[in-house]
């Protein structure tokens, strides 16, 4: 693929391959910004685009795996996810939020998408108590190396929740259920659903202390 | 819910609005009342925030082995896709391209991003982007749409893009426009305007070309059943395409 990058619109000519963008980094590509790898990858530079799939897969995997529980389903959703990644390269604006929250969106949709289609309710529920602990419990060596303020204080305040609260949250956040599919497995109202996930999503937006989007590691 | 959305019930739903699981007649009542208050906008934009972290709370995993592999060869196989349907566009190759589905599917995930953008995060964007560009369910025709191929005026140099109207309610209008396939590479804004069959015209919104190419979509406050077709115009009123809604 011929690109020529011009601010952050690549552009197709035809016979060279041209990126006045990159020509500025004289360090390894490994050490550029996540949006230079992201524009890298629309270029279908392969050295690029090896290192973005490199920096990104355990997040992108992590995502996918935990939505579906099935490795080569989740394999299958990652492998699209950086194929979406590519083809809307172009459209991605940093002002809207992380490279890494980007992608992490385009990777859940996917997985709820390929859930809803394989069975109607996308969760059993030792498997939604187990994601519950995963979210709240203390965070990894490696996860507190990453994670930001704002995501410390949004793991707290999910463990802070009532159980049903943040079993709620868990199925309508990371599941993609409906208020009545959690309605249906948690055996309540259609209204008591929606208030769960209504209550829990307002106590946890009063502890974004400074909304800072997509800075959540 | 219908068009009528208000704060107070917007703040009943946006929770679910945020994390992409309110349903889709709900749904589009609370963008409709999105599109116009702007209070309410900035509160499902921080709700969309918690959903973004949220997800950003789950651990990471490390693919199985030869996964970095595997992505090389599908990205190289979807270039070389994207290659041959460019091709078929300049008429090398019989067309029925993977390219225009391609750019469909992109274009109505970013004309619905452009527009979920305008309140939210990447969460509401991209559950909307997938309401038009899920995988199952690709580009669809069905009773619910009308969709034209959009042509340039007087040259014949065949398709520039495409333009899907959905039914409703609401309508939206979504439309891909490649003027560089007939060599026009014009920069700047340009006009949708739906044409009735009685010949009158209504202007529905303006976008952004660059090097001939854009994607824009937004909701339109007209009945389907009266449209005709849709004109593509610069801003100085220059016809750049039109385009003749089939039966949907």
């Amino acid at each position: 693929m011929r690109v020529i990058f011009r601010g952050r619109l690549a552009i197709r000519q035809p016979g060279r391959t041209v990126y006045p963008g990159m020509q500025r980094f004289r360090f390894p590509v490994g050490r550029l910004p996540d949006e230079a790898l992201l524009s890298g990858l629309a270029t279908g530079d392969p050295e690029l685009a090896a290192t973005f799939v490199r920096r990104f897969q355990h997040t992108v995997f992590g995502v996918a795996i935990a939505v579906l529980g099935d490795p080569q389903l989740a394999e299958d959703v990652s492998q699209q996810t950086f194929e979406r990644a590519w083809r809307h390269a172009q459209i991605y604006d940093s002002r809207r939020g992380s490279v890494t929250t980007w992608l992490t969106a385009i990777a859940h949709n996917l997985a709820i998408d390929v859930a809803r289609a394989r069975r109607p309710v996308p969760v059993a529920p030792e498997d939604l108590d187990t994601l519950l602990d995963v979210v709240t419990d203390t965070a990894t060596p490696e996860q507190l190396a990453l994670a930001d303020e704002a995501s410390a204080a949004l793991r707290s305040a999910v463990a802070r929740l009532p159980r049903e609260q943040g079993r709620a949250l868990v199925m309508a956040g990371i599941y993609g259920m409906t208020g009545q599919q959690i309605a249906d497995v948690e055996q309540i109202p259609l209204g008591t659903a929606k208030t769960r996930i209504r209550t829990a999503m307002g106590k946890l937006r009063s502890t974004l202390v400074s909304p800072k989007r997509g800075d959540h590691g | 819910m219908g068009n009528d959305v208000t704060c107070e019930q917007l703040r009943e739903i946006g929770a679910e609005l945020a994390l992409g699981v309110l349903p889709g007649r709900q749904r589009a009542g609370a963008v409709e009342h999105l599109d116009r208050c702007a209070d309410c906008r900035e509160y499902i934009e921080q709700l969309t925030l918690v959903g973004d972290g949220l997800l950003g709370l789950l651990p990471g995993s490390e693919p199985p082995a030869g996964f970095e592999t595997r992505v090389a060869r599908r990205l190289h196989q979807a270039a070389a896709h994207d290659d041959r349907s460019r091709l078929h566009g300049r008429g090398l190759l019989p067309r029925k391209g993977f390219r225009s589905r391609a750019r469909m599917r992109l274009a109505a995930a970013a004309a619905a991003l452009a527009l979920a953008f305008g309140f939210g995060g990447w969460t509401v964007g991209t559950v909307l982007s997938n309401e038009a560009a899920a995988p199952s369910r690709p580009a669809e025709v069905g009773a619910g749409m009308l969709h034209a191929q959009l042509t340039t005026v007087g040259h014949g140099r065949g398709p520039v893009g495409e333009i899907y109207l959905h039914r409703g309610p609401p309508t939206w209008v979504y439309m891909s426009v490649d003027l560089a396939d007939a060599g026009n590479m014009y920069g700047g804004k340009i006009s949708c305007v739906l044409v009735h069959k009685d010949g009158s015209t209504v202007r529905v919104g303006t976008f952004t070309l660059h090097h001939g190419y854009g994607y824009w979509g937004a909701p339109a406050s007209v009945n389907p059943t009266t449209l005709s077709g849709a004109r593509l115009t610069s801003a100085d009123g220059t016809v750049l395409a039109t385009a003749h809604f089939g039966a949907g």
